[in-house]
Parts: structure tokens; sequence; C-alpha cells
């Protein structure tokens, strides 16, 4: 059971980024196979730059002047163990490469096989890779000097305007102490919260801590509470389609104030009760799943997730006056 | 991600030993700060509020003795968005407060702490800095801190970058691998007397050079040990710091420069950033009895003992340093605390401590720290 409580996942964010009139002209030369860089002043700098470094004064696309496709190492390092964010999976280097025609240095990748292969002053080369999206990426560098054949290029393409960059980290950790134990109770149909050891006032599910007393709760401190309570507030959720969305149909969000707690549970879905028979005050019971995936928690939800029940019935019970469920909104 | 930009170049009227101080002074009247673990179990907001907890009853106030709270942490490194939100209930939200945050190293945000203070209306402020990065491969994320056009997509991360500056250095004649050794062999003998440090062994330069390259000419231990941990400080004007503490810490100087995010516009063997923030906080006004530095790469040390223009009597991170233990996010505040624990225990007069943001001392910030009353 212990692979439960190991929490791995992917953080993932697609940035999309307009180009402008510089980077935009950069990495569409990458995409068709040319190197460009800015000329500003008497200097020749790649990657190219909008401004001029020295006076923030613009640099227009005028500018722009080809350089490459070989040049120089100036300094560099060699990556025995690459990460999954490197642009190989084999050992390689990373450099300052000055271009032929350019002033300064620029950083990239360098497939040289072997560290010996790797010294600074050395000739490296552009290669240009076969599936090329208008990204830094589009291009690395090989020991050498000898010009790369033209890639193929589709004449028709439109200059590179917007590059994507999917940005994610992969987080690995136990669940936290207090997190498991909540978890451990809900494998054998209990509800765990902590009692605060200042105010007495009951936390569920416990971040393991009281915040209003800016204090730390222990397992001394755990204890249990029913799973039947009170709708305290609700909203209804029509989704809209982001990157990682996997809901469609509209459904009620609500917090419970299960009974023996002082603070409510949030984001519990609703999708069996019509939006019109909803009210604050509510008596609602937790329908308990019956397999045994109640554990795929994470450390970050404060809530009892649909891991946990199947869906939650009214009690039939009078509903609690909402005026008495001021302090419990959330 | 965000980072704070500011090219202020206020700093203080520096005063002096025996010289009359006024209220806009500012002064460190408090510390704390926890162990450099290599994995902390409970929630990051528990390691804050330890922290802050130990902190207030070290100064003997209570929370609402504090006038604005402000805290520096990235949220990719525990994959939490929005986890600095959570991390206000570790400094205490209730009855609401006046807070702020910054995606940056506390030492950021003991920067805006201080300007706040210099407007005159309030009197004491709280600065955290916390890290839970064990969740991830810290190189992972701060590869993002890079121009994200044409180098942040390569995945070139601050170890990386470290390593070609490391060459660059040594090609140049400015440093060996020895020397480089020599700086985490005595950052490694100094940790043995500091209880926060993560590193507990001690290395010989010669066992040091026998170990492998990883990232070459670097190796696996001339970069910081990442650790979960926090730290926090209490700095007051004038009046109120002399009621709280009679060991007042002052800043007398405080700077933080910028160089471009183009490597290759920058010399990579010299900190330029640095020298300003030397100048604008005023480093070289005076004896440097000790130095904290925010050495992430052994060879960082050599070329900020350069930059700064350190004499050899200067003690320089005598804490062991982030080489012995690295709270990613709190460290350049945990040199803060560092320095002035030194100053408020008499050990020493005057110091400067330094932190870094970016890859290859991209950003640097200075706070020149004195005793005295």
């Amino acid at each position: 059971m212990a692979e439960l409580f190991e929490i791995d996942f992917n953080l993932e964010y697609p940035y999309t980024r307009t180009t402008g009139p510089i980077i935009g002209p950069f990495l569409t030369g990458l995409r068709d196979g040319r190197m460009l860089a800015t000329r500003v002043g008497a200097r020749v700098i790649c990657p190219p730059v909008e401004y001029d470094p020295d006076t923030g004064a613009t640099v227009g696309a005028e500018n722009l002047v080809e350089v490459g496709p070989a040049g120089e190492v100036t300094g560099w390092t060699w990556v025995a163990q690459p990460t999954s964010k490197h642009p190989f999976e084999h050992p390689f280097a990373f450099a300052q490469i000055k271009l032929d025609g350019a002033d300064t240095t620029m950083l990239h990748a360098v497939d040289a096989g072997s560290e010996d292969s790797m010294s600074t002053g050395m000739r490296v080369v552009v290669r240009f890779r076969g599936d090329r999206q208008g990204t830094i990426n589009d291009v690395y560098f090989v020991p050498g000097d000898e010009a790369p054949a033209a890639p193929e290029v589709d004449d028709d393409a439109e200059p590179v305007r917007i590059t994507e960059h999917l940005i994610g980290v992969r987080i690995r950790e136990p669940l936290l102490p207090h997190r498991r134990r909540f978890v451990e109770g809900l494998r054998q149909g209990r509800i765990i919260g902590q009692r605060s050891p200042v105010d007495g006032k009951v936390h569920v599910p416990s971040r393991g801590y009281d915040a209003t007393n800016r204090v730390p709760m222990t397992p001394d401190d755990d204890v249990e509470v029913a799973d039947v309570g009170t709708v305290t507030s609700f909203t209804e959720i029509v989704p809209v389609q982001y990157h990682g969305q996997t809901e469609t149909e509209p459904y009620i969000r609500c917090s419970v104030l299960l009974d023996g707690a002082d603070s409510t549970v949030g984001g519990i879905d609703i999708r069996d009760i019509k939006v019109e028979d909803f009210r604050v005050g509510m008596r609602l019971q937790m329908v308990w799943r019956e397999d045994d995936r109640i554990g795929e928690f994470d450390n970050r939800g404060y809530g009892l997730n649909e891991e946990v029940y199947e869906r939650w019935e009214p009690t039939g019970e009078p509903d609690v006056d909402p005026e008495l469920l001021k302090e419990h909104n959330f | 991600m965000p980072q704070s930009q500011r090219h202020n170049t206020q700093r203080q009227n520096t005063q002096r030993h025996n010289t009359q101080r006024h209220n806009n002074d500012i002064a460190i009247v408090g510390f704390a700060q926890t162990h450099a673990h290599v994995r902390y179990d409970g929630p990051e907001v528990v390691l804050i509020m330890e922290c802050v907890n130990a902190l207030l009853a070290d100064a003997g106030i209570e929370r609402h003795d504090v006038d604005f709270t402000i805290a520096g942490s990235c949220d990719y490194l525990s994959g939490m968005p929005f986890a600095f939100v959570s991390n206000v209930d570790g400094m205490g939200a209730w009855p609401p407060v006046y807070e702020s945050h910054v995606e940056m190293d506390g030492a950021w945000a003991l920067f805006e702490a201080w300007l706040r203070l210099q407007m005159g209306d309030i009197d004491i402020a709280m600065v955290v800095g916390s890290g839970k990065s064990s969740p991830c491969n810290s190189r992972e994320v701060f590869h993002l801190q890079a121009d994200p056009y044409v180098v942040a997509p390569l995945g070139i991360d601050p170890d990386a970058m470290a390593g070609i500056a490391a060459r660059s250095l040594i090609e140049s004649h400015k440093a060996t691998e020895t020397e480089i050794a020599e700086v985490v062999a005595r950052s490694y003998a100094s940790a043995a007397s500091n209880p926060h440090a993560q590193i507990r062994t001690t290395a010989t330069v010669e066992e040091l050079l026998a170990a492998p390259y990883d990232m070459a000419p670097l190796r696996a231990h001339d970069v910081s040990p990442k650790a979960d941990g926090a730290a926090a400080l209490l700095i007051a004007r004038r009046d109120r710091a002399t009621e709280i503490t009679d060991k007042p810490v002052w800043i007398s100087g405080l700077d933080h420069r910028i160089e471009s995010h183009h490597a290759g516009l920058r010399d990579l063997t010299d900190s330029a950033s640095t020298r300003l923030a030397a100048a604008g906080s005023g480093v070289g006004d005076g004896a440097v009895d000790v130095a904290e530095l925010h050495v992430t790469h052994a060879h960082e040390e050599i070329i900020l003992r350069n930059a700064l223009n350190l004499a050899d009597s200067t003690s320089v991170n005598p804490s062991g340093g982030p080489l012995a233990g690295d709270p990613v996010m709190a460290t350049g505040l945990v040199r803060v605390i560092e320095v002035a624990r030194r100053i408020a225990a008499g050990e020493a007069g005057r110091g400067v401590a330094h932190a870094s943001s970016g890859a290859a001392l991209q950003q640097n910030l200075l706070c020149v720290l004195e005793g005295g009353t």
C-alpha cells in the first residue's frame, strides 16, 4: 500500500508567446535554414536583440544580418547527465558559440559525442533538425566547419509570429503526515480532522496546523467527525475548455460543514441534484465509494474528492437556518 | 517567472560608529532559521510557522506588533500554484495583516521591507524566505529564469551556466581547479560549527579533486546541496529597534543590480553587477570583518571575492555557506542572518551579506551591516 502514499505527477503550463519584429525573423530563419543577428552600432549581436544593450534604443528589422553557419566555441561545459529539459538524452556540451560574422556569443548545445572532442577555440557548425517548429531547438551544433545541406523549406509557410513552450516540472514526494493519517482514515470509512490545542476548533480536512493561532498540530490532535453535514455555500460551474480540462457538463460545487467540525469541506461536486433544488442549509449525507480507489490524494487539495464519495444525498431533515452558518461561508 | 527588476540606488547616509543615529536608521532586531533539511516531511507552512514563532519569541514581541510582513519563495519548487498564499498562514494572517511577496529569495523581500520602512509611517517589518525544493529537481525549474525565447527552451540551467563560467575562469587563469576545491574544503570545515548546516562531513582538497566531473569542470560537490528550509528576521526603525534590543544590527547600505539576460553580453569571469552594488551599498567604506556570500557553485566565491575587493583578513562564509546547505529561496536571507548573528554577538563589527539570483551570478544584492548603538 506504500505506493498510495507516494505522489508523482507533472505540473505543466503551455506558453505561447508572440515573437515581435526581431525574434520572429530569427526563429523564422532557424526554421528556414538561416542564422540571423542584429547589427547594433559597431557590433553584430547574436541571438539578435530588439534594443541597443548600451542605450536602450530600438533596433529595427533593417539591421538583421546573416551570420554563421559555423563559428568558434569560446566557453563550454560537458553535460554528463542530461535533465529532461535538455535537447539531448545522451551526454553533450552546452557552449558559448561565436558565429562567423558575429561579435557576441550565443548559448547552444553541441552534439560532440564525447568530452574529448570539445575544446575552447574549436570550430562548430549548425545542423538543422528535420522537424522544425520555429523554436531555438530547431537547430543544434556539431564539431566541424562544413556547412550543412540546405534544409527542405516550405516556401509558402507564414513567418513565425508565435512560439510555443510547454514548461513542466516533475513533482515526487510523500503524502504529508497529516494527509496520510486522513487518507488512512478514509480507507477505514472514517473522516479524521484535527482539534486545535489552542481554541478547540475542529479543522477537517486539516492542513496540519491551526492558521488562526499559528500553531502546528500533531497526531494527538486528531479527532473523528461525521459523514453527514450542512451545505454552507455553493455555485454552479459551467466548464470552460483549457489545457488539461476534463469537465464538459455543468455541475454544482459546494462547501459542507460536517457535524462535529468547525471548518467546512470545500470543493464537493454534486452532479445529481438540480441546481434549483439546491440550498444553503440543506442537510447532506455522503455516500461512500465501495471500491478501494480511496487513496489517490495529493498534498495540494484540502477537500474530499470524488475518489472518496459516490454522491451526496439529501437526508430529508429540515434545513439549518442559514443565519447560523454565517461563520462558515467557505 | 516574475522577478523584481528594480534599479534603486538608494543608500542611507552612511552612519559610522560614534555618530548620532536618527529614526530613519533601520536595524535588524531579531532573526531565526530552520535547519537545511535534506527533506522536510511536513508542510512548508509549518516550516515557516516554527521559524516565525521562534523569531517573535526571540525578539520578545507579539505578532500584532509587526506592521508589515513580506516573504520570498518560489511556487514551482513544491509544484503548488499559489503556495505563497498558504505560506502567509505560517507568518500569521489573523487578524488580517498588511503583507507582500516576491518570487525571489528572501533577501529581496528584505530589500522591499527596508524600502517600505523608509517611508516613515510604520516601524517594524518581518521578512521571511522559505522553500521546499525536495519534491522537484530545481534545475528543471530555474532554467526558466533565462530568456524565454532563445535560451530557456534549451534547458540551460544554472548548473550548466556555472560549468561554462567555471571553465572560462580557469582558462583565463583567474582560478585553478585546486583553488575551487579549496573553497569547498574550507566551507565544509566551517560548517562543522553551524548547527543548521546540511553537510556534516569534511573533505581534503585531494579527495575533492579525485571526484568525477559533473558539468565539467565542476564536480557534484562544487554545486550547493539543495535543502528545505526557512529563515526570518525582523527589522525596525531606530526608536523601536532600540526598545526591542540592546544589540541592534544596523543596515548601513543595501543595493542590488542586474546584468543582461543575454549571456553573450556578459563577462562570466567577473561580476559587474556585484561591483556596482558594492559601490552603491558602501562595502568599501570601512573594514569588512565578515562576508557571507551566496555561493551556489564553488568558483563563484573566487569571482565574488575579487568583485568585492575583500581583504585577506575578511572571514568568508564562516557558517559554511550555501555549499554546506542551500535552503533554496531562503539561502540569501540566511547570509544576512549569519552576518547579523556575528555582529550581535560582538564577534564582528562590520560585515557584508550577499545574495544572488539567476544563472551565473546574473543578479546580486549586497547588504552592509554594522553594530553599535
